[in-house]
């Protein structure tokens, strides 16, 4: 070769070298702190006890500190409320702090554009427009907040009281109206109890969706499942009675479909089959009386043309009620009619008819939500923006300009010269885009704060990670607002301690900091001391007056001036509550519960009126009601009554951020601002004025293929006759080879058979890790599926991948309705068996998937080349690709697990039944030179289930619960008759007949 | 073919290496965009992910297994006519072996491709080698996949050998008969053929060495292909029926894909005289045979779902036939089972036409055929609540488009330089006095 040549070869080679070395790819690697901290072990994470804010219920949690950042959170397992468990949106909350649109400055309109300025340049902005509020007369400062602790809420009267105004307005757009009126006119308490429903017998909710939003549902699940999961007695009955099932509906033994607003007319029918049956014992004759008067017409005939329900029904909830030792009746939900108030007051006196001590109430710890101010209150505050002339407004966390239907003139109030209106919110969302100033405020993962939940505790909050942002707490930037240097406390956090001193709960610093630890300070439960007497007034609400209370006037006039038309309902969603939560991605990735839609906002109809309406299931309609019209996707379901309508709330901003602007839509648009007289409260439904296919489908999200089980041996129900018997499941068929008789097969020796299995049994040593579901526990919340991609840095798709096919989840959350009984739906976690003799394993050419001599099947990243076989071969389907490679925009990739990989593109995952904390555990048992106990690994989503429903263990410790479970009578496998010896064992839901 | 001879036979072959018109380069052309196309797509592919196809949960597998078992299955057949039917001393196949085998080899190549087309992360394939490494790792061999491996590889590389050991003597006559650039590159081709006595002896004995080596492989790579579907659980795959039927649809497709090729060939470059009709007409009666089979199957299969009173796989099938891939269901029995059966016919059978016609019908059936296969078993399997439907992409589309390109670029280019007609073997039957086709 020439010289000349080799010359130009070696340079276009060494070329080629240098170019390779600069990829498109950055540099993923996580830098451990070389020099930390002198109180951080990196590696090891610290844990900081503090208090939920995603809902006003208030439960305590503890949050995971990893090399100065909070990476999970997970429950107190001290704290009264939950007791160490957390729902969906409380899972969510680390998607607040490194949300990607979270504001990071203060930001000030100018022309109406944005533009960022300092934080004292705004601290000073808000002083001078303080100043001059508060010079130019009284009440021209005026704030509306969040519902928020006792301290801050004091601070904040404090502040504004320097300033020459009142207090604060707590904004909560579910704020019970209907239930805390009802509760003043029947109990003289204008406030929310709350229940002891793990003691009761029969539980008849009205609509009350306690499961999912109602008052505080991490509670509410954990009691409900107390008296309502199989014990070896006969379990406590629960009857849903609404237009929509909802999930709190689908967990029950009985849905009752009733015609939105008519509830009451079923609790007034229930209230003369108890006075006839003479119960009412201890009640005030009068009282007793009036009701029997106001119920005489309510005859099982009478109560079922009414409330437009099958007479059956009525006879069976009747019997049940009668039957009960210690019945309780709920109310109603947010999504119903007129008739929510009349309903929740029959359901109070029909509790005292009942049980007149009200033993299942407690009126010493009452939800903190009562504090909110009912909707009445809010449009008069908006109103009196501009007929006060109020120069200065802060707006502290809420939307109202959101949440309220947009008739309720919040635009309006808010578009006005001379009021400079702040919002201390971190995002940008329909009402702070309406905002003068946006000052950004800590999030409660920063704060020092104190906030009960219930009265009767203290819950703290307090910093678990440094600030992201140089943005102060409220309660400081009030505090310089009003005071500026001359001030009674130094900081928020001392008014935060000195309140609680004043208040007795702590006297010395080493109680703070005893109750920084443990999450506040929760005193023994003594059985609640407060009885209300029974107003005897109230009965006067029976008689038929006018209009109004059209309920109670007779049947044949309330059927003619209200006959049944189509009725569009928008209810509260157990992923977004009130649409707060609509800009954490993963609470629109999990798909709702019901539907198994993601992303998206379909109206629910009844089958029937779909049909009327000349639209298919996934066909877009136009609903029109007298506020405007929408266009949304129809689903086709059996859970909502015919001529029903339902939307659930939560999404449809305008403003909200990159996962939640323009996604879905807002049902409340629809809605009338109407004001109940009575109650102060909105409604959540309205008529239908037109409904119309538009001739156009567009695909759903949804990640369930079909809805039924198609005969196959996978989410199993148990009659409970049959329980009781001692009837032996499991003895009944005669071992076979198929589905029905094919034998429990545990993956271990002992479930190997020489005849049957070709290949000896796995030599586990030590340990052989399962899990145990109880599908009688599991309400489908999904608080799992949050869980398991907090703690294992799964993926984001959104809604089109979603589409086609793609969601990353490890474990999800099916639901199967019977093709016999419509309402009957049984939730069914499935996430990876990790079996025994596992179809993925022989499959893979690499050996990617791997059984580990723990009896884990573990998927081995960097191993797996992506043909994919395994995935075809599983017969689960709980195996997932990723198909692209997913995004983690800055700074949500401070949120990811450093124990886990983060899988790139090409390569397969599932469930690894949380193999980082297996370690953990170990490292842990190794250092004491012991063996791990029973109970010692939690995976993330058996940590987080707020009803128990899911167990771990080791199968080869006698003793385990795993193991005990396995010899539960309704113990079984899914799909075990593929002789894939599944480490999953279920065990089945117990059916009641009602 | 009475009145051919030893040169009418050279020279009608030799022709055809004449120089190319325009509209061959422009033909190649044509078929060199198409690959740059799938190679585009390819690349695409491997830098945004395997997300671009349509695959997802639950159907992984799409159209990359699909053509990758289309062109193993096409392969097969070549093999079949030129070594089993060398084996039995069937004269017809003299004329088309050579082809046949042509398309062999190339169509394994092809359908090589799609294993790395298919993979999550084609850079890290290497790791299916047995290669010595720190943490002594070693492939999976109980993996139907790693059977794929060792059966392409082995069929690939007999099937090259094969072919090229059948080719000498032929290479030889071209280099004698050529001059310039050619005569160089024919004269490396050819290995210093000169057709001495010992030579003809050691060719005639590798020749049939190979023949018999390349026989069991035909029934054997397409039974391990089989088994990709067949070792897995799901239902509608999981049958022992498997082996022989897609081995049966393999000599089927592939003996539709020797019509689709030889027609066209036969008609350009004059052949008729050597490729006669009865030639073809004897290729169709053993796509009779071969129809027959793969119907027979379809009804086991179909049986043996009912037979089994397995409510899963009675349900696979139903929805096979009555689902949302109904219309690719119809297809495949239509044309593979239906159309065939025209050829009974004599008049049919001995119309280029209509043979041209069938085949090409029978060739889009057997791809239906592994779509149903593929597709529609994963699509519907144990978990309902994991139901989900498949459909290519654009992408995917484009890389099929550049298979096909792929393999008609090789044959385009293979025919025009190459001979395309065994001089060797048909000059062995004209000295055998054997005078008829079949």
């Amino acid at each position: 070769m020439k010289r000349r040549n080799f010359l130009k070869l070696a340079s276009i080679g060494s070329l080629s070298f240098a170019a390779s070395a600069c990829t498109s790819e950055p540099d993923k690697t996580i830098f451990s702190l070389v020099q930390a901290p002198a109180d951080m072990v990196t590696g090891s994470p610290t844990w900081y006890a503090s208090t939920c804010r995603e809902c006003p219920a208030g439960c305590g949690i503890i949050a995971k500190n990893r090399e100065g950042r909070v990476i999970k959170v997970e429950g107190n397992p001290l704290h009264p409320i939950n007791r160490g468990k957390l729902c969906i949106r409380g899972q969510a909350v680390v998607q607040g702090i490194y949300n990607p649109d979270r504001i990071k400055s203060p930001l000030l309109k100018k022309n109406d554009q944005w533009q960022p300025i300092s934080f004292s340049q705004a601290r000073s902005l808000i002083q001078e427009k303080a100043i001059q509020a508060a010079q130019s007369g009284s009440d021209k400062a005026r704030m509306i907040t969040e519902l928020v602790g006792d301290s801050q809420l004091a601070l904040f009267i404090h502040c504004l009281e320097k300033l020459n105004s009142k207090g604060p307005i707590a904004f909560e757009p579910l704020a019970y109206e209907t239930l805390k009126t009802a509760n003043r006119e029947a109990f003289g308490i204008d406030g929310l109890p709350s229940y002891l429903m793990d003691k009761a017998d029969c539980l008849v909710s009205l609509g009350a969706d306690f499961l999912e939003t109602w008052l505080s549902p991490v509670e509410y699940a954990w009691r409900f499942k107390a008296m309502h999961a199989v014990r070896t007695e006969a379990q406590g009955v629960f009857f849903h009675i609404s237009p929509y099932q909802s999930l709190t509906g689908a967990n029950a033994d009985r849905w009752i479909a009733c015609h939105p607003g008519r509830e009451a007319a079923i609790v007034m029918g229930l209230i003369k089959a108890t006075l006839e049956k003479g119960r009412g014992i201890g009640l005030p004759q009068s009282l007793i009386q009036s009701l029997r008067d106001a119920s005489e017409r309510y005859t099982t005939q009478a109560t079922a043309r009414m409330a437009d329900i099958d007479p059956k029904d009525f006879e069976s909830l009747k019997i049940r009620v009668l039957k009960a030792k210690t019945p309780l009746i709920l109310g109603t939900g947010a999504g119903t009619a007129s008739g929510a108030f009349q309903a929740d007051l029959a359901a109070n006196m029909l509790n005292l008819i009942l049980d007149s001590d009200l033993t299942l109430f407690d009126f010493d710890r009452r939800h903190r939500v009562e504090g909110s101010a009912r909707r009445s209150e809010v449009i008069e505050f908006f109103n009196s923006l501009s007929t006060d002339g109020v120069r200065l407004l802060l707006i502290n966390n809420v939307n109202p300009a959101y949440a309220l239907p947009p008739g309720s003139g919040i635009r309006k109030s808010l578009d006005s010269d001379r009021m400079f209106v702040v919002s201390f919110s971190n995002f940008m969302d329909d009402t702070t885009a309406l905002a003068d100033l946006i000052f950004p405020v800590c999030l409660p993962l920063e704060s020092w704060d104190e906030y009960s939940g219930k009265n009767g505790m203290v819950s703290t909050l307090q910093p678990a990670m440094g600030r992201f942002t140089q943005a102060p707490h409220v309660g400081d930037l009030m505090l310089d607002v009003a005071f500026k240097d001359d001030r009674s406390v130094p900081d928020y956090k001392t008014w935060v301690m000195t309140q609680l001193h004043s208040k007795g709960v702590m006297r010395e610093k080493n109680e703070w900091l005893k109750a920084l630890q443990a999450g506040g300070v929760f005193p023994d439960v003594s059985p609640s001391v407060t009885r209300p007497r029974p107003v005897t007034g109230a009965t006067s609400l029976f008689e038929p007056v006018d209009d109004t209370t059209g309920l109670f006037e007779p049947v044949d006039d309330t059927i003619e001036r209200d006959p049944a038309k189509p009725v569009f309902i928008a209810v509260p969603s157990i992923r977004f509550f009130d649409g707060r939560g609509a800009n954490r991605p993963w609470l629109g990735e999990i798909p709702d519960p019901l539907t198994k839609v993601a992303w998206q906002t379909p109206v629910l109809g009844h089958p029937e009126s779909l049909k009327a309406a000349g639209a298919g299931h996934g066909e877009v309609v136009t609903i029109q009601t007298q506020q405007g019209q929408v266009e949304a996707i129809a689903y086709e379901t059996r859970q909502v009554k015919p001529g029903v309508w339902v939307m659930g709330m939560g999404q449809g901003h305008i403003h909200f951020g990159r996962y939640a602007a323009n996604v879905g839509i807002n049902p409340l648009t629809l809605l009338p601002p109407k004001i109940d007289n009575m109650t102060g409260g909105p409604v959540f439904s309205t008529a239908v004025v037109a409904l119309s296919a538009t001739g156009d489908s567009k695909p759903l999200a949804h990640t369930d293929g079909s809805r039924i089980q198609h005969d196959r041996k996978i989410a199993l129900s148990i009659p409970l006759d049959q329980m009781s018997a001692n009837h032996d499941e499991k003895s009944a068929h005669e071992p076979s080879l198929t589905m029905e008789g094919f034998p429990f097969t545990l993956p271990l020796p002992e479930g190997y058979d020489p005849k049957r299995d070709f290949y000896p049994p796995h030599d586990h040593e030590n340990y052989r890790w399962a899990m145990a579901v109880d599908l009688d526990k599991c309400i489908g919340c999904a608080a799992c599926t949050a869980a398991c991609y907090a703690e294992n840095n799964i993926g984001i798709v959104e809604k089109d991948r979603i589409v086609e096919g793609r969601e990353m989840t490890w474990l999800r959350v099916e639901r199967y309705h019977d093709p016999e009984n419509p309402e009957k739906i049984t939730f069914f976690p499935m996430m990876c068996q990790h079996c025994d003799n596992a179809p993925c394993e022989p499959v893979c050419p690499v050996y990617a998937p791997h059984h580990s001599k723990e009896g884990l099947n573990n998927q081995i990243y960097n191993r797996c080349i992506g043909t994919r076989f395994c995935s075809q071969n599983c017969p689960y389907k709980v195996r997932r690709f990723n198909w692209f490679e997913w995004e983690w925009p800055d700074p949500m990739n401070l949120q990811l697990n450093p124990d886990v990989t983060v899988r790139s593109k090409g390569v397969m995952e599932k469930c690894s039944f949380c193999i980082q904390r297996i370690k953990v555990a170990h490292g842990v048992a190794k250092n004491e030179k012991r063996e791990i106990k029973d109970g010692e690994v939690v995976p993330a989503c058996v940590q987080t289930c707020p009803t128990g429903a899911l167990t771990f263990g080791n199968l080869m410790d006698v003793n385990s619960r795993v193991r005990m479970l396995t010899q539960d009578v309704r113990a079984y496998q899914a799909m075990g008759y593929l002789n894939t010896k599944p480490a999953v064992i279920y065990l089945k839901k117990v059916v009641q007949k009602t | 073919m009475s009145d051919l001879t030893y040169a009418k036979i050279d020279q009608t072959v030799l022709d055809t290496l004449r120089p190319a018109t325009q509209v061959y380069w422009f033909t190649v052309a044509l078929l060199a965009v198409g690959m740059l196309g799938g190679l585009a797509c390819w690349i695409y592919q491997i830098f945004i992910g395997i997300g671009v196809g349509g695959q997802n949960n639950p159907v992984a597998w799409g159209t990359y297994l699909i053509n990758f078992v289309f062109w193993v299955g096409i392969a097969h057949s070549g093999t079949l006519i030129s070594a089993i039917l060398h084996l039995f001393h069937a004269g017809w196949r003299n004329p088309i072996a050579r082809a046949a085998e042509t398309m062999t080899v190339f169509a394994v190549c092809t359908a090589g491709l799609f294993p790395f087309v298919h993979l999550g992360r084609a850079w890290m394939v290497y790791y299916m080698l047995p290669y010595p490494n720190q943490r002594t790792l070693w492939p999976n061999f109980q993996s139907p996949l790693m059977f794929d491996v060792v059966a392409i590889s082995t069929y690939l590389t007999v099937s090259s050998l094969f072919w090229y050991t059948g080719l000498l003597p032929d290479l030889a006559t071209v280099r004698d008969r050529s001059t310039g650039l050619r005569k160089k590159i024919f004269t490396i081709l050819s290995m210093g053929w000169t057709g001495k006595m010992e030579q003809w002896r050691h060719y005639t004995r590798g020749y049939l060495f190979f023949a018999a080596l390349a026989t069991p492989l035909v029934i054997s790579v397409h039974s391990v292909v089989s088994w990709d579907f067949a070792l897995g659980v799901v239902p509608g795959w999981h049958t022992t029926i498997f082996a022989p039927y897609f081995v049966a649809g393999a000599i089927h497709s592939g003996l539709a894909m020797v019509l689709t090729l030889m027609i066209p060939l036969r008609k350009i470059f004059s052949y008729e005289k050597i490729i006669t009709l009865e030639v073809l007409e004897n290729v169709a009666k053993t796509i009779i045979l071969t129809g027959l089979i793969v119907g027979f199957a379809y009804g086991t299969e179909f049986f043996i779902a009912w037979y089994s009173q397995n409510s899963i796989e009675i349900a696979i099938f139903k929805w096979r036939a009555l689902g949302h891939y109904k219309v690719g269901f119809w297809i495949m029995v239509v044309c593979n089972t239906i159309i065939p059966l025209l050829l009974f016919i004599k008049k049919i059978r001995r119309s280029i036409i209509w043979l041209f016609v069938i085949s090409i019908f029978i060739n889009i059936g057997m791809w239906f055929e592994r779509f149903v296969i593929i597709i529609t078993s994963v699509a519907r399997d144990f978990i309902p609540h994991a139901w989900g439907l498949y459909w290519p992409t654009v992408v995917e589309m484009g890389i099929m488009v550049g298979s096909f390109s792929l393999f008609f670029f090789l044959f385009v280019l293979f025919v025009k330089h190459m001979p395309s007609v065994s001089m060797t073997e048909n000059k062995e039957m004209l000295a055998e006095g054997e005078s008829h086709g079949a």
